[in-house]
C-alpha cells in the first residue's frame, strides 16, 4: 500500500514532464527574460529587475499599442457574433442546399492567414483592386478609396480577420443549437410567440454557456492575434495605425532586438488577459460554472 | 550451418564497422554542405550562380556542396537573426551594408582582407570598397552595384516644359505639374518601413546637409533642421501622391509607373526596366519615355543622394567552413562568372570593378545597349558622389552599430507617416522621435551625450 503514492507519481510523471516542459517553462523563461536586459541574439544578459515593467508603463507606444488591441479585438469580436450566429442560425433552419451551404461556410477557416491576407489585400488595392474597381464601375466613388491606408487600413483589418474567424462561431453555436430539444420551440409556439421571441427566449437562454465559451476564446484569440495583424500591414509605414499588443512585442523582440523588453510585453499581455478573464468570469459566474 | 568461432565474430564485426563507418563516404552522405544566403532572388540569377561558381567550386572541393538560399531582405534579416540566436548562422551571407557594424562590434565577422587584395583592391569601386573597413581590416565585400533614383516619365515631364528637379521647390513645382487628379498622380513611394521610414530618411538627411546622429556624441538628430525642412517637404509632397501609398509596396510603385498611373516612382532601379518592358503599353516599352533622374536637394545641401544598392558577402566568426567560403568568392568573383552573373540582371546588378564597368564584352549585353543612358545615369552618379550605402546619411555611418535597431524600431517611420499621411506638425513629430530614439540608444549601450 506505502508504494501507491509512488505509482502515481511514476503514472502522472509523463504528464507533468509534458506540461512542465511545453506550458510552465515557456512561461517561467518569459519571466526571468523579462527580468534582464537581453539582445536578440547576443548571447549576453544582465539583471534589471522591473526596470521594463516601469518603462512600458510610461510607454506611450504601449498604451497605444493596447488601444488599438481593444479596438480590433472588441471590433471582431461583435461581428464575428453577429455574422456568426445569424449565419448558424440560417443553417439550422431546413433548405434545399445546407449540407452544401455548412461546408462553404467553413472555408475561409481553412485557409492558410497568408492566403486570406493575401486575397484580401489585392481585392482592397487602390491602385488594381477589385473592390475599388467595382465601386468606379458603378459610379459609387469618382477616386479609388485607399482601403490599406491610414483612414481605412484598421477596418480592412477588421473585416479580413471577420472573414476568416466567423466560420468558428458558426460551427460551434450551430453545433449547440442542434442539440435544443424540438419541443420546447413547439411549446413557444403554442403559447404565440414568434420568431423573434422564440430566438430571445428559447435560443438565447438555451446557447447561453456555448456563447460564453466563445466569446472568452474568441476575445483572447482576437487580442493575442498576430499574424492577420503582421501580414496586413506590419512591414509597412500604415502598421503605425494597427499596431496592437503582440506586434509591438514581436517588433521590440526582432526588429528593435531587446529580446528583454519583447518578453516583458508578453508578460503584461498575459497579465491583461488574465485579469480580464478573472472579471468576465465573476460578471458571467453562473455560465461558467454551468 | 557451423557455430561462429570468437575471432570470427570479431573479424565480421570489425569489417562490418568498417563499412558501416565508410557506408556515407560511400553513399555520398558525407558530403560537407556550404551554406550561402543571398538576396538574389531572381530565378535567372539563382541558376546563373548554381551553373558558374557554384558547379566549379563543386568540381574542385568534391567533399563540398553548395545548398544556396536566396531571401528577400525582410527574410533574410529575420532569418540570420534567428540563425545567429540559435549559434548555427550560415557559412557565407549577404549582409545589409548597414548591418554589418553592428555585427562588427560583437565581434561575429571575419576579416577578408586576403580575399579583397586577391580582387584587387585598386580595382574595387571606391562607392563600395571601404563600407565595411573597420580597425585596417576589410569585413566585407560587395557583390554588386545598383544605384536607385526618381524613374520618370520623361516625355510628360517635357511636354510640360519643366527641367528636372534640382531643389525641393522644383520638385514640387513639377509634381503639381505632373498631377491630374483621378487620372495620374506624380509620384509614389514605396510604403514599407525600410524605404519610408529609412532608407529616404537617410536620403533626405543626406541631400540637406544633415546626419542621423551627432558624428562625436552620436547624440539622434531627428529633429534637428535639416530633418524638419525635409519633414515639411515631404508633407507638400504627399499631396501629389495617391492617398494609399503608404499601404502599398515597392513594386507596386513600379507597376504604377509602367501602367502609367503615376508619373515618377520615388523609389527605382534598373529592375523598373523590367516591369516597363512587362507593363508598359508597347510602343513605350523604351528609354525614350522612361528615364532615370537624381533626387532633389534640400535648402542646406547642395546635391541631391540616394541609396546605392549593394550587400556585401561577410563571413560569420561561427562560420563552420570560412577557407571555403573564401574559395567560393574567389570563384564568384572570377570574370566569367562574375559577367554572366552581372548580365543575369543587367544594371541592377553592375560590377564592383572599375576595369569591368567600361568593358565592351559587360556593355555589350543586348539589354545594357537598349536601356544605355540608364547604365551612363549611374556612372554620371558615382562621379558626382550622388549615392550612399543603403539607410547611411554620411559615408561614416558604416561605424554606427545601431542603425539596425534604428530602421527595426519603426521610431523614424512613425515620424514619418504622422507628418505625410496623417498630416502632423513636423516639429512635433520629429520631437517625439528624437526622444524615443534618444531612448533606444540609450538602452542599447550607444548613449555618448551627456
Amino acid at each position: 500500500m506505502n508504494r501507491h503514492p509512488l505509482v502515481g507519481w511514476l503514472l502522472l510523471a509523463p504528464s507533468l514532464l509534458l506540461l512542465g516542459g511545453l506550458v510552465l517553462f515557456p512561461i517561467v523563461y518569459n519571466v526571468w527574460l523579462s527580468l534582464h536586459d537581453k539582445h536578440a541574439f547576443m548571447p549576453v544578459q544582465s539583471f534589471v529587475g522591473f526596470k521594463h515593467y516601469v518603462y512600458f508603463a510610461h510607454d506611450e507606444e504601449f498604451w497605444s499599442s493596447v488601444r488599438y488591441g481593444l479596438i480590433y479585438a472588441g471590433a471582431t469580436l461583435v461581428l464575428q457574433l453577429l455574422l456568426g450566429i445569424s449565419a448558424a442560425l440560417l443553417l439550422n433552419e431546413a433548405f434545399r442546399g445546407r449540407n452544401l451551404l455548412r461546408g462553404v461556410v467553413l472555408f475561409p477557416y481553412m485557409i492558410p492567414t497568408i492566403v486570406a491576407v493575401i486575397l484580401w489585400k489585392w481585392l482592397l488595392n487602390d491602385s488594381y483592386g477589385l473592390v475599388n474597381h467595382l465601386l468606379m464601375t458603378a459610379g459609387l466613388v469618382r477616386v479609388p478609396v485607399a482601403w490599406l491606408g491610414k483612414d481605412h487600413i484598421m477596418w480592412s483589418l477588421v473585416l479580413t480577420s471577420v472573414w476568416q474567424f466567423f466560420p468558428f462561431v458558426v460551427v460551434t453555436f450551430l453545433a449547440r443549437l442542434q442539440t435544443i430539444p424540438p419541443e420546447l420551440y413547439e411549446a413557444a409556439k403554442v403559447d404565440g410567440a414568434g420568431a423573434w421571441r422564440r430566438l430571445l427566449h428559447v435560443t438565447l437562454p438555451q446557447t447561453r454557456n456555448v456563447l460564453f465559451v466563445i466569446i472568452l476564446l474568441r476575445s483572447i484569440f482576437m487580442f493575442t492575434k498576430f499574424d492577420t495583424v503582421w501580414l496586413m500591414a506590419g512591414e509597412g509605414g500604415v502598421s503605425r495605425y494597427v499596431r496592437t499588443l503582440p506586434v509591438y512585442a514581436y517588433a521590440r523582440s526582432f526588429t528593435y532586438l531587446q529580446a528583454g523588453m519583447g518578453a516583458t510585453l508578453a508578460v503584461m499581455m498575459f497579465l491583461l488577459l488574465l485579469v480580464a478573464t478573472a472579471v468576465y468570469f465573476r460578471l458571467f459566474r453562473d455560465e461558467a460554472l454551468a | 550451418m557451423g557455430q561462429l568461432s570468437r575471432r570470427g565474430f570479431l573479424a565480421g564485426a570489425a569489417a562490418t564497422a568498417a563499412i558501416v563507418g565508410r557506408a556515407p563516404a560511400v553513399l555520398g552522405q558525407s558530403v560537407k554542405e556550404l551554406q550561402v544566403w543571398h538576396t538574389e532572388v531572381e530565378p535567372q540569377t539563382v541558376k546563373t550562380i548554381q551553373e558558374t561558381s557554384v558547379a566549379e567550386f563543386e568540381a574542385k572541393f568534391p567533399g563540398f556542396k553548395i545548398k544556396q538560399q536566396p531571401l528577400g531582405w525582410g527574410d533574410l534579416n529575420t532569418k540570420l537573426l534567428a540563425s545567429l540566436a540559435a549559434g548555427s548562422p550560415p557559412d557565407l551571407t549577404h549582409l545589409n551594408p548597414f548591418m554589418t557594424a553592428s555585427l562588427y562590434t560583437k565581434g561575429l565577422l571575419r576579416p577578408m582582407d586576403e580575399l579583397v587584395r586577391a580582387l584587387g583592391e585598386k580595382d574595387i569601386h571606391e562607392a563600395t570598397l571601404k563600407l565595411q573597413f573597420f580597425d585596417g581590416k576589410y569585413y566585407g565585400v560587395t557583390h554588386a552595384m545598383g544605384a536607385t533614383y526618381f524613374a520618370e516619365r520623361r516625355d510628360l515631364r517635357e511636354a510640360k516644359g519643366l527641367k528636372a528637379p534640382e531643389t525641393y521647390d522644383d520638385m514640387l513645382k513639377v509634381a503639381a505639374a505632373l498631377t491630374d487628379e483621378g487620372k495620374r498622380w506624380a509620384t509614389q513611394m514605396p510604403g514599407e518601413k525600410l524605404y519610408m521610414g529609412f532608407v529616404h530618411p537617410a536620403e533626405w538627411l543626406a541631400g540637406n546637409g544633415g546626419s542621423w546622429v551627432d558624428a562625436k556624441t552620436w547624440r539622434p538628430q531627428l529633429n534637428s533642421k535639416s530633418m524638419l525642412e525635409t519633414l515639411g517637404y515631404a508633407q507638400k509632397l504627399n499631396k501629389f501622391m495617391p492617398a494609399g501609398w503608404s499601404g502599398q509596396k515597392y513594386l507596386d510603385t513600379l507597376a504604377a509607373l509602367s501602367t502609367g498611373k503615376i508619373s515618377m516612382a520615388y523609389l527605382s532601379g534598373a529592375r523598373t526596366i523590367g516591369y516597363i518592358e512587362r507593363y508598359a503599353p508597347e510602343n513605350m516599352r523604351d528609354a525614350d519615355h522612361f528615364q532615370p533622374m537624381f533626387r532633389p536637394h534640400g535648402p542646406q545641401g547642395k546635391v541631391g543622394v540616394s541609396a546605392l544598392d549593394g550587400e556585401n558577402w561577410a563571413v560569420f566568426s561561427q562560420s563552420k567552413y570560412p577557407n571555403e567560403s573564401f574559395e567560393f568568392l574567389k570563384l564568384f568573383y572570377k570574370r566569367e562568372h562574375y559577367m554572366k552573373y552581372c548580365h543575369s540582371v543587367p544594371i541592377h546588378l553592375s560590377p564592383i570593378f572599375k576595369s569591368m564597368l567600361n568593358d565592351p564584352e559587360y556593355l555589350s549585353n543586348a539589354r545594357i545597349k537598349k536601356w544605355r543612358s540608364w547604365h551612363d545615369f549611374m556612372m554620371k552618379g558615382l562621379a558626382e558622389n550622388r549615392f550612399l550605402p543603403i539607410g547611411f546619411s554620411r559615408p561614416e555611418d558604416n561605424q554606427l552599430p545601431f542603425l539596425a535597431e534604428l530602421d527595426g524600431s519603426g521610431i523614424v517611420a512613425d515620424m514619418v507617416v504622422e507628418v505625410m499621411v496623417g498630416s502632423k506638425d513636423p516639429k512635433g513629430e520629429a520631437d517625439r522621435a528624437q526622444k524615443r530614439a534618444e531612448e533606444l540608444l540609450t538602452q542599447l549601450g550607444a548613449k555618448r551625450w551627456s
